[in-house]
């Protein structure tokens, strides 16, 4: 992007890749730094590696759940002029009680379990294009994931609108301990995504992007570890996302919002709202609050939890081979997600950022219709420790 | 996804109305545009951690990329 840019001149006859480069440079010095370019288009000039600690744990009321720990690695290098190489690596150990498929009895079991996840991504860039070709791996003792992709943007000769489009598949094999619930071993998940995107430089100081994804699944979409559970072998989804940023010049902070609307073949339709705001507290320490809502309805198979006047869940009478879940992920409900990030660069190299959000879901919290019953409510906290340096 | 179409279409819409703001910047004018925070992905990581952990607890994905590959968890 700036050695296009840099090829203009301004009115005053200044070469504005000068100015710029100066600009992105001091940018580029600031807490949380990615050397990322403003559209598709343009190497990075600057390496980065990261890494990430994160710590989850959910609950439900009187009971803690699942903890998952994930130490993470994350790289970006430029290579030569025209090229890039981008990756991460990922272990994440879960530990604790699986869910409760109902809300009042516990059939929780103990669990250890390891992921293993890796993905790179290699991209060569043109004066207004660029090209990526991307791989990843996901690894656990029952559950193995292989996919690929391929991307390409190109932009105006003004650079202010990139279009984006890409394809991916992935390929996944499922093999519960012991035939899982549901006696299956070697089941398959085959899945095709596509993207379309558009990203706009509105003004000096807003940028939007509209992406549109489209994604197809054949396979084991059931939860092998649930007697009842069967859910249908294809699964479409699409999401619109729109992502607005505006910078703000008085006091240098930026706000980041986005909207993404998501329907699927399971007939759930959920929204998604969420807004950032970066605010700088001195020139070396930023914090960033963030909100985030969501509403999804219930998949057309979700079958209510219902119990018996002892408190015991009464199972649903299905015939077999009827579709049906008792997936909470699958029931009508609304998620409100409230963080706090800071960031502190303590040298012009090297930042530090630590993240906290909490979580929760309730059924009485859905948007645009009634929540689904029986449910506790979930709740979750995200911990996050990273340190970024630059090269 | 019908459904999809028209919130596609009220989002074009909206961005039309936005027209009194498209001013799109001139070279000399993308310093701001330029700052990490207004990239769309700041922090690698960080969104990585976010849509893993969405996705295995919501039914909702998608949107921001492809070839992110499954898991177990969802």
């Amino acid at each position: 992007m700036n050695r296009s840019v840099g090829r203009r001149r301004t009115p005053a006859g200044i070469r504005p890749e000068s100015r710029l480069g100066a600009v992105v440079g001091a940018a580029l010095s600031l807490p949380g730094v990615y050397a990322g370019p403003v559209l598709a288009a343009g190497a990075p000039e600057k390496g980065v590696i990261a890494f990430k600690y994160l710590h989850y744990q959910d609950s439900q009321p009187g009971l803690k759940r699942i903890k998952v720990d994930s130490p993470s690695l994350y790289l970006l290098a430029p290579v030569g002029p025209d090229w890039s190489i981008e990756g991460s690596a990922v272990v994440d150990t879960l530990s604790g009680a699986t869910p409760r498929w109902q809300s009042t009895v516990s059939t929780a079991s103990t669990m250890n379990e390891n992921r293993r996840a890796a993905d790179v991504k290699v991209t060569r860039y043109f004066e207004r294009a660029a090209y990526a070709i991307g791989a990843s791996h996901s690894s656990e003792h029952d559950y193995v994931s292989n996919a690929a992709s391929l991307e390409g943007s190109w932009s105006s000769d003004d650079n202010n609108t990139t279009l984006n489009l890409g394809v991916g598949g992935s390929s996944d094999r499922i093999n519960p301990v012991n035939g899982g619930q549901q006696n299956i071993s070697n089941e398959t998940r085959k899945t095709v995504e596509l993207i379309v995107g558009l990203t706009q430089a509105i003004s000096a100081s807003d940028l939007a992007q509209v992406n549109l994804t489209y994604t197809h699944g054949d396979g084991y979409f059931s939860d092998p570890y649930k007697t009842l559970d069967f859910r249908p072998r294809q699964r479409t989804q699409g999401a619109l996302l729109a992502r607005w940023n505006h910078h703000f010049d008085d006091d240098r902070s930026t706000v980041r919002l986005s909207y993404r609307f998501f329907r699927d073949s399971y007939r759930i339709n959920a929204h998604t709202v969420q807004a950032e705001w970066v605010k700088p507290v001195t020139s070396n320490f930023v914090l960033t609050p963030l909100v985030r809502f969501y509403s999804q309805s219930a998949a057309y198979f979700y079958v209510d939890s219902l119990t018996d006047a002892a408190g015991f869940p009464i199972f649903p009478d299905v015939a077999p081979g009827q579709l049906n879940s008792g997936d909470p992920r699958l029931s009508a409900f609304g998620a409100i997600t409230l963080g706090l990030k800071a960031e502190y660069r303590i040298t012009p190299l090297w930042t530090v950022d630590g993240k906290f959000e909490g979580y929760e879901q309730r059924s009485s919290w859905r948007v645009g219709g009634q929540g689904s019953t029986g449910l506790d409510p979930f709740r979750a906290t995200f911990v996050q420790f990273g340190a970024s340096r630059r090269f | 996804m019908k459904r999809l179409a028209l919130v596609a279409c009220a989002v074009v819409l909206a961005l039309l109305a936005g027209c009194s703001l498209f001013k799109p910047p001139q070279p000399w004018e993308k310093g701001q545009l330029a700052r990490p925070e207004m990239t769309m992905s700041a922090d690698p990581l960080d969104e990585r951690f976010g849509q893993h952990i969405y996705s295995s607890k919501e039914s909702a994905s998608g949107g921001y990329g492809v070839g992110g590959g499954g898991c177990g968890c969802n």
